[in-house]
């Protein structure tokens, strides 16, 4: 029988996954993608205690909420990553490094 | 259908910055010679008319909950909306791109219609009063500052800056959702007045850690938003890499709406309101945690601040440094303390504008961000340094100026709370001390170094000059309007705190 905390769990696995992506990857797709994951870790736990826990809808329309905005933060981010290559031929993370101090 | 249009009649200043939003968009669209100014007249006439509807919705001090409790609106609201919409306000009429070198020639619609949407989105954020309407608002104020520090395309450092901020923002508002889906999990609802009254109806020992846990997630998101340590690391990198204007917007709008946010939700849902204070809901102690972030910012934006050769990363560190101070008026969770936080923030709105539009000017005339660039300005632009003067003193709190009186208030609210807070006053003091270093050090380039002899003075327009007066007499405030800036900001401090 599959609960609540079998979720739990799933989420955990993802939100651990993606700040590992977020740390060690030096492209920056593979670092937008380690994001997709922490947000997307945050929606299973969301309409899971809306299914399990909470006994209303709240968690499944502020799921849906966050999948909008996370559409919405990958278009802008994968513009400036694209800009970011046009400028520098590379969509490695080291090399913007002008910024310092 | 009669809440809807209940709650509307209580939303004008945001119909007002969404209509002029559509309206330059169109406008721009339309590509007629004459659409910079009228972009520009468009974004000014809203802008004028929110800030005119915010002081009108002050003056009634309606309260209530609007759109099923998704936003709120109440004197304290609206004060943060007044200090929001003045801000967009003041940087559309001073900062132009006649006197801002780096947009001179680009697109205005685009950067006008950006000015209203962060507006508009900072005005939400400081009146969610949702789980689901914060984290939209934060992520709109977020997603439209990375395109405004991406403002120009073919520069390396907008481009750099604007990737660091949003890998940076992503990043801590993802484990604050992480955390607001856990407080979802914890209460079973998003309403932040419901999420009070549960967690003041205790909750078993067991599911304190989880909270404490929720705290932490939560302040990721508020950190980045108001660029308090450790979520800091974006802001000298974005100030520097975004146009001066952009930079000066972001340091005020933002972090204002931020710790608007921050109030509602640790007063609002984290403390059940009593006379004259707020007191913990029991569940979870905040304030130490809140008051050691807010010592450790001040001492690291003010520490890295003395070596910074760069003006715009400078102001950076400072704004980061005031972050900590403005934390203080959270920290007390009283009735001085919510009025010493927006007493600062309107400070902080007149003389951190202030600094940064003399930096754009000199950047203007001498096309430099750099401070050892600019020995030899008292004897080139005497007003432009006089006034330099007047807002750098205010930034290190001297009186009469107004940053002295967001000083005082703080510094007043967080010793009232007794002696176990004094410490905390004594190191704000430290750190005010340290922060004089780095500002009268600015001003002592400015004035005694020697250096760019054969330079011929700088010829300000006169609307830059007119502008500088202006800044420096919002500088000057307490001299004349002490008593009216204290009493109305006590008759503003009431937190709607129902659903």
């Amino acid at each position: 029988m599959i609960g609540l905390h079998h979720y739990l769990i799933v989420s955990a696995a993802l939100l651990s996954l993606g700040i590992l992506g977020l740390l060690t990857r030096r492209n920056a797709v593979n670092v937008l993608m380690g994001i997709e994951l922490i947000l997307n870790s945050a929606n299973v736990n969301l309409v899971a205690f809306s299914r399990y826990g909470a006994g209303n809808l709240g968690g499944q329309v502020f799921a849906v909420f966050v999948i909008v905005v996370a559409a919405a933060e990958v278009a802008v981010a994968l513009a400036i990553v694209l800009t970011l290559y046009r400028l520098r031929r590379t969509p490695n993370l080291d090399e913007a490094d002008i910024l310092r101090g | 259908m009669d809440e809807v249009l209940r709650s509307l009649a209580l939303f004008r200043p945001e119909i007002a910055l969404t209509v002029g939003l559509l309206l330059v968009v169109l406008a721009d669209a339309v590509g007629a010679a004459w659409r910079n100014a009228a972009v520009r007249g468009l974004s000014l006439l809203s802008l004028a008319a929110a800030l005119a509807l915010a002081f009108s919705l002050h003056a009634s001090g309606a309260q209530g909950a609007l759109f099923s409790g998704m936003l709120v609106v109440d004197p304290l609201g609206a004060v943060f909306k007044i200090i929001l919409v003045a801000a967009g306000l003041l940087v559309v009429l001073a900062f132009t791109f006649r006197n801002s070198r780096e947009l001179h020639g680009l697109g205005q619609g685009e950067f006008h219609s950006l000015v209203l949407a962060l507006t508009l989105s900072n005005l939400l954020l400081a009146t969610a009063n949702d789980l689901v309407m914060l984290y939209l608002a934060l992520e709109m104020v977020s997603i439209t500052s990375y395109v405004m520090v991406a403002f120009l395309k073919g520069d390396r450092m907008s481009n750099e800056a604007s990737l660091k901020y949003l890998l940076f923002g992503a990043a801590a508002t993802g484990a604050m959702l992480y955390g607001l889906s856990l407080l979802y999990g914890l209460s079973g609802t998003t309403s932040l007045p419901a999420i009070r009254e549960f967690l003041a109806g205790g909750i078993p020992d067991t599911s304190r850690l989880a909270v404490y846990t929720i705290t932490l997630l939560v302040l990721a998101g508020f950190g980045f938003k108001v660029a308090a340590v450790p979520f800091h690391f974006w802001c000298p990198d974005a100030y520097q890499g975004a146009p001066t204007p952009v930079a000066a917007l972001l340091s005020v709008g933002p972090k204002v709406a931020g710790f608007a946010v921050m109030l509602r939700f640790f007063f609002g849902s984290f403390a059940v309101p009593g006379m004259g204070a707020w007191d913990l809901t029991g569940v979870i102690d905040w304030p130490p945690l809140l008051m050691l972030v807010s010592a450790v910012t001040m001492t690291v934006g003010n520490v890295a601040a003395l070596t910074q050769g760069n003006m715009k990363r400078l102001l950076a560190y400072s704004s980061i440094a005031h972050a900590g101070y403005i934390m203080m008026g959270v920290v007390a969770l009283s009735e001085d303390g919510a009025r010493a936080l927006i007493v600062y923030l309107l400070a902080y709105l007149v003389m951190n504008l202030g600094a940064f539009f003399v930096v754009t000017l000199v950047h203007l005339h001498d096309g430099t961000f750099e401070l050892r660039d600019y020995p030899g300005l008292y004897r080139r632009a005497p007003l432009l340094t006089a006034v330099m003067g007047v807002f750098l003193l205010s930034l290190v709190g001297i009186p009469p100026f107004v940053g002295f009186l967001g000083k005082l208030y703080v510094f007043g609210a967080v010793i009232e709370r007794g002696p176990g807070y004094w410490w905390y006053a004594v190191v704000g003091a430290v750190n005010a001390a340290i922060a004089a270093y780095y500002y009268f050090r600015i001003l002592k380039v400015m004035v005694m170094d020697p250096g760019n002899e054969d330079r011929p003075a700088l010829s300000l327009a006169f609307a830059d000059r007119a502008w500088l007066v202006l800044f420096a007499l919002a500088n000057l405030a307490p001299v004349f309007f002490w008593s009216g800036i204290d009493s109305w900001t006590r008759g503003s401090l009431v937190l709607y705190a129902g659903r």
